[in-house]
């Protein structure tokens, strides 16, 4: 057979369109975690880049994450779509100072004046000291005789998709799901998130999304976002003094369960 | 025998075989956590049996002739199916790990979701045989078929995507990016639209069949909302969609997404169904333990029903 400009034509056509109806870009993000790799929060990390890749099949993503002790990160790390960090608050206070247009994730530190620090690109993934004691105080209201404690997250939480996180996690990484493993998880998730919404790898436009768009479903029931202090908006789990389970906060009764801003203090304090 | 009455009795016999028997006017809703199918008559609002149908029944559908329910019992990794007419459970078919919910096909195979293997498993009943596995998100949910069966779409709620199937290929031919945890998909009846669910971005879309694309979405202005169940009325003006712990009703423009009204229903609403003139429709609501039975012209609750513990889907023989 001859080939003619005129038969390769459906060819070129056939090929244009395969092209268009896969205009997807390649992307690849890349991040870093600065913090032991001992820690759970770095359990939490590997999970939400598990998952990430998953979803990036679908996209052409891929995610990749450095760990680095304090030590070894460098002044800035312009490379990265973000950064995840298990450190304590002058550790972060001091990345997120080398890199102020990428975000900065804090990953363990229940700091409050860390989070009124109201620093741009310092996003707080586990809830402040302020926002577990509004929790407690929420549910002594109903029992005052209560020996309770208030966490982001319970390896026996099975409401919403709570199950469905828990048994993955458990599948994959071998250990179950503490607080600090979930914020490692929510961490990677919400930046996959931004990139997948924006299009982007650039820091400055995911950091932007994250913090004025995001509606994060970490499996609690509820859509998270950013308050001004940086701090991640949560529903907490109420824990018992034998670490059993035992209610939610905002709690039922007390406040209302979707006012989140009832817990802690929510904004930056003149 | 003379040929005529001969030739009566083959045309009789084929008319029995072949027309759509009558209908059982009985409503199936599964109890996800009673382990339980609760049998409704339509026509008196009665609970005339439960069945004991298994481990965490959630997903529930109809064979094409409507002879059998099939029911997603995910603690089994198995479709139970009853006889819409005995009420028997006939047998348990393999479905991968953790069926959640499924559709039907025209041709009579099942398109289900494996939630805890990011599977979509295409299954015959009939055979037993699984066709397909067919790798999704995370935490796949809602599955739709297309009313010309080319089409197969599967929500992943943790990947926040509906994926385009092709059948029979059983390609992943698009995903479409819609809001925070998708859970339902539901064709309009000529096939151009899919309308899709997310109950953490509060979201209905409106998908074009034809672009793999979301041309409308609206966030609904209902307190608490958490959009979970969807169908569409017979003459496809109307999207009815659950709101979970919204405890209500949406009743949507099915072009614009427009809020027409609502209606309360009980606690934690999930899976819904239409009769098949769309006068009436029937609400799970789980954490009540009940069905509402919804007036759609009035939007009012025309009666409500006490099942089993947490019913979840529902279906509607009439």
């Amino acid at each position: 057979m001859r080939i003619t400009a005129r038969s390769l034509l459906p060819l070129s056509a056939a090929i244009a369109f395969l092209f268009c109806a896969s205009a997807v870009t390649a992307l690849e993000i890349r991040l870093v975690y600065v913090g032991s790799t001992d820690e759970s929060a770095w359990l939490g990390v590997l999970q939400g880049q598990h998952e990430a890749n998953i979803q990036g099949r679908f996209l052409d993503q891929t995610y990749t994450v450095e760990a680095m002790t304090p030590e070894a990160f460098p002044q800035s790390e312009p490379r990265a779509a973000a950064i995840i960090a298990a450190g304590d608050a002058s550790a972060l206070q001091s990345l997120s100072e080398g890199m102020a247009s990428t975000a900065v994730f804090n990953v363990t530190a229940d700091d409050d004046d860390l989070r009124q620090g109201c620093t741009t690109n310092l996003l707080h993934v586990p809830p402040s000291r302020a926002m577990k004691a509004s929790a407690v105080a929420q549910w002594t209201q109903k029992n005052p005789d209560a020996n309770v404690e208030a966490r982001a997250w319970h390896p026996k939480f099975v409401k919403y998709a709570a199950r469905d996180l828990n048994k993955r996690f458990l599948k994959v990484q071998g250990v179950a799901m503490d607080d600090d493993a979930w914020a490692g998880w929510a961490a990677v998730r919400m930046v996959a998130e931004a990139v997948i919404r924006t299009q982007s790898t650039d820091p400055s436009a995911l950091l932007a999304f994250m913090k004025s768009e995001i509606a994060f479903d970490g499996q609690k029931g509820i859509p998270h976002t950013f308050r001004d202090t940086g701090q991640l908006r949560q529903r907490l789990l109420i824990v018992d003094e034998a670490g059993k389970l035992t209610g939610e906060a905002p709690v039922r009764g007390v406040a209302d369960t979707t006012d989140l801003d009832s817990l802690g203090v929510p904004s930056c304090q003149p | 025998m003379r040929p005529i009455a001969f030739a009566m009795l083959v045309f009789l016999t084929l008319a029995v075989g072949t027309v759509a028997a009558e209908p059982t006017y009985r409503v199936f809703v599964t109890n996800e956590r009673a382990d339980s199918v609760s049998v409704i008559d339509s026509r008196t609002n009665e609970v005339e049996a439960t069945i004991d149908v298994g481990d965490r029944p959630r997903g529930i559908g109809f064979s094409p002739d409507r002879a059998y329910v099939y029911v997603a019992l995910g603690e089994e990794n198995a479709i139970g199916v009853i006889d819409a007419r005995t009420l028997d459970v006939v047998k348990k078919v393999s479905a991968g790990s953790d069926p959640e919910a499924f559709a039907v096909h025209p041709n009579g195979n099942i398109y289900l979701s494996n939630e805890d293997a990011n599977l979509a498993t295409a299954l015959n009943p009939v055979s037993g045989e699984i066709l397909a596995e067919i790798p999704v998100g995370i935490e796949p949910e809602g599955v739709g078929v297309s009313p010309d069966g080319s089409r197969v779409m599967v929500t992943s709620e943790s990947t926040f995507m509906v994926h385009v199937i092709t059948v029979p290929e059983h390609e992943v031919v698009a995903n479409v990016l819609v809001g925070a945890r998708p859970r339902e998909v539901t064709f309009s009846a000529d096939g151009k639209w899919a309308y899709v669910t997310s109950e953490i971005s509060g979201q209905v879309s409106k998908l074009d069949v034809a672009a793999n694309a979301v041309v409308r979405q609206v966030k609904l202005d209902i307190p608490k909302a958490k959009p979970k169940g969807v169908v569409v009325s017979p003459d496809q003006k109307t999207l009815y969609v659950s709101t979970g712990s919204g405890n209500m009703i949406a009743a949507l423009n099915a072009d614009t997404l427009e809020l027409l009204g609502t209606v309360k229903v009980g606690k934690r609403v999930w899976g819904i169904a239409l009769s098949r003139d769309g006068s009436r429709l029937y609400t799970c609501n789980g954490v009540d333990d009940t069905v509402s039975v919804v007036d759609t012209a009035s939007l009012t609750v025309a009666a409500t029903i006490q099942v089993g513990t947490a019913p979840w889907g529902v279906v509607i023989d009439d």
